[in-house]
């Protein structure tokens, strides 16, 4: 029996108290000789051709531990050894600890967690529809929400504070978050070092010290390196200042298909598999041991309209092989889906659902991305919540089935006999709350009453779920000590408007 | 002498990338005028291509081709064109990502929907300090400068290089563009114009110098 399956029995029977989504079946994309390939293949890139590192001091470290760097180009060639090497010292499994640990994200290799989707800079405003930059409350709210959904297990800040100063909207964004879910908070990114410092300091302080911190990691941080085969020189300076500080990181590539990408989906792997390893050399030269997970994101540019085709199926299937690379390193993954639609819908459903279903069919560890739209872009509260049910019905889809005496259940069968009913039998009550999925906008009643209620829509139901809990939820705030502190950093951390925001090396 | 233009552009709208600079040679050895080869058959030929994948018959790959096709071409035409003289264009823009962000596919497309669109287009790169975009509206006078952003952390530099440039150089009109960036936002930061992708850049261009 596979693993999985026994680590949920037990967790079914009771034997431990569960959180994420249990996966008890699995899928698979690339066979062993794939993934050799596409591994053997990304170390003849990281040889070869090598990655433009702008920051001066990885390049130092890069050329200091044995690659070949040029300074014209301000690229290096990582030999093979390098990337084994890192190999071995990196973090298997991560916990991603949240102020309440009840909500505790193990990626372990056996659970599957969700969060939604980050940075947005455009909302929907709840009350009037106006489409409009997004806000420090929009920040909230979205947030409460997440605190409030099953499904959403990790959080990411959904949109930018745009109302703030420009220099502190990404602190704002870490303080609102921190304050209104007790979920791990997963920030991205940290541009600057000064940046890194700021977000770690509020972890820190959330957390009630940097020895806490250390210990029950609540915030985390993901940075994307820049295809093709880029490394930004902030980017890395700051994930190293992340790795000794111990914030666990996310490097997350992004090459799209056929533009900075081959426009094959395995190039494409192999593109965005050669700079999530080069980052992953880097950080564990600098700090052996730092948590890292394998992050990926690779959906094609639509060739017709410009746009990346989040929602698409390559997205999806690109998404489930970086979970295969991911897990052939014996790393966490954390894999993206998103969707391109305009408005809450049919579109919108079915982008969630092939984005979602390919990549946690395959085992993704962690999966973000959920409800916004506009690919990443616009936040729309009742995709949230539509989103949330569209996971929990994938989750039922993946928990796995298996027949042992319980589930096989002849001693009812014979029971009940022929011609009659289950229905006043307690094995269908047990049974009822563990292995059938209760959807709560899914509509199931006859036409009559939906009829006689209105005919509501999902959007509809969406809008009453997401109105009651920003009404009901209440998350406990942060003390007052831990935001007199977060306060300061921000304030400090705060710069003129224009010009004097510059990161001269 | 039309002969040879029609091929010129028609090797355009065949993306004949490896082949056209001979074609182009040929023409400049016949001593057919490189001005007219330039404007009906290189400009006629990737205005065809734009035309074409604005009607989404063809795809972006091919437009790009036809764009690579173009430049080859130039580079050989346009050496050739004498003393004084200069191709006609729809007006000259200087392009490029803001400093801190190194993301270029968005603004290398608009860069070849504005050349297919018969715009001068002079690509300054990515991660280009505001001291460098204002530097090179003072020296080329373009009639746009456009900027694009893809980090809601490096957008805010927009504004940093509207604001001098309206002062420096008051004719130079902006558009702004990129992934973050919305119209309410270009209307705060004092740009003319906003675009949500490349088409919409061209047409902001076109309005801004007609």
């Amino acid at each position: 029996m596979p693993q999985e399956q026994w680590t949920l029995r037990r967790s079914l029977s009771g034997e431990s108290v569960s959180y994420g989504i249990q996966r008890g079946i699995r899928f698979q994309i690339l066979s062993d000789e794939d993934l050799d390939r596409i591994h053997w293949g990304t170390l003849h890139i990281l040889e070869k051709v090598g990655v433009q590192v702008d920051s001066p001091t990885c390049r130092k470290l890069l050329k200091e531990n044995g690659c070949e760097t040029d300074e014209k180009s301000r690229s290096a060639k990582i030999p093979s050894h390098l990337v084994e090497e890192a190999l071995r010292k990196k973090k298997s499994a991560i916990t991603l600890a949240a102020r309440n640990p009840k909500y505790d994200a193990r990626l372990d290799m056996n659970h599957s967690y969700m969060c939604a989707n980050g940075n947005g800079a455009v909302a929907i405003d709840f009350e009037t529809g106006e489409r409009r930059n997004s806000t420090k409350k929009d920040l909230v709210d979205s947030t409460t929400i997440c605190d409030a959904l099953p499904n959403v297990h990790v959080h990411w800040p959904m949109v930018s504070s745009t109302d703030m100063p420009p220099s502190v909207v990404h602190l704002h964004d870490l303080e609102a978050s921190l304050n209104h879910t007790e979920k791990h908070v997963m920030y991205e990114t940290g541009v600057t070092l000064q940046d890194a410092k700021d977000l770690t300091a509020m972890g820190y302080a959330a957390a009630g010290g940097e020895k806490e911190y250390r210990r029950r990691p609540i915030t985390s941080c993901l940075q994307c390196t820049y295809a093709p085969l880029q490394h930004d020189a902030g980017v890395m300076d700051a994930s190293l200042e992340f790795a000794r500080s111990g914030v666990p990181l996310v490097f997350f590539c992004m090459p799209q298909p056929g533009a900075t990408g081959p426009a094959s989906m395995v190039g494409s792997v192999v593109v965005g598999n050669a700079e999530v390893l080069s980052a992953l050399v880097m950080t564990q030269l600098s700090t052996p041991g730092a948590a890292v997970i394998y992050g990926l994101g690779i959906a094609p540019l639509d060739m017709k309209t410009t746009v990346r085709a989040g929602g698409s199926p390559e997205h999806a299937i690109c998404s489930a092989m970086g979970t295969e690379m991911a897990h052939y390193y014996d790393m966490p993954s954390c894999v993206g889906v998103s969707g391109t639609a305009k408005e809450p819908g049919i579109q919108a459903a079915i982008e969630t659902y092939t984005g979602c279903v390919g990549p946690l069919l395959a085992g993704a560890d962690l999966m973000c991305g959920i409800g916004l739209l506009e690919d990443s872009s616009c936040l729309h509260l009742e995709q949230v919540v539509i989103d949330d049910e569209i996971v929990g019905a994938i989750a039922r889809l993946i928990r796995g089935e298996w027949a042992c005496d319980d589930t096989l259940a002849l001693d009812i069968i014979e029971k009940v006999g022929i011609g009659n009913n289950y229905l006043a039998q307690k094995h269908t009550m047990q049974y009822l709350k563990t292995d059938h999925f209760m959807p709560t906008l899914m509509d199931r009643r006859s036409e009559d009453n939906w009829s006689k209620t209105g005919k509501k829509s999902m959007k509809d139901a969406a809008r009453e779920k997401t109105k009651k809990i920003l009404a009901e939820h209440k998350v406990p705030p942060l003390s007052d000590d831990v935001n007199r502190n977060l306060a300061a950093i921000i304030d400090q951390a705060k710069k003129p408007l224009w010009g004097g925001e510059s990161k001269v090396q | 002498m039309e002969e040879i233009v029609t091929r010129l552009k028609n090797a355009v709208i065949n993306y004949e990338m490896e082949t056209i600079a001979d074609l182009a040679k040929q023409i400049v050895d016949q001593g057919i005028d490189p001005l007219v080869a330039i404007e009906e058959g290189l400009a006629e030929g990737i205005k065809t291509v734009g035309e074409k994948f604005g009607k989404g018959e063809i795809f972006l790959p091919e437009l790009v081709m036809g764009a690579e096709s173009m430049k080859a071409a130039l580079a050989v035409l346009e050496p050739a064109v004498p003393q004084g003289q200069a191709r006609k264009t729809l007006g000259k823009v200087v392009i490029g990502t803001v400093q801190d962000d190194i993301h270029e596919i968005g603004k290398n497309l608009v860069s070849t929907m504005l050349s297919s669109n018969g715009f001068e287009v002079i690509d300054l790169g990515v991660n280009v300090q505001a001291a460098d975009f204002l530097k090179k509206a003072g020296e080329l006078k373009p009639n746009i400068l456009a900027m694009s952003a893809l980090m809601t952390t490096t957008m805010p530099r927009m504004g940093e290089i509207i604001t001098p440039l309206k002062k420096e150089n008051p004719s130079v009109k902006t558009i702004v563009g990129g992934a973050p960036v919305t119209d309410v936002y270009a209307k705060e930061i004092g740009a003319d114009e906003y675009s949500g992708d490349a088409s919409g850049a061209v047409d902001s261009a076109k309005k801004l110098v007609g």
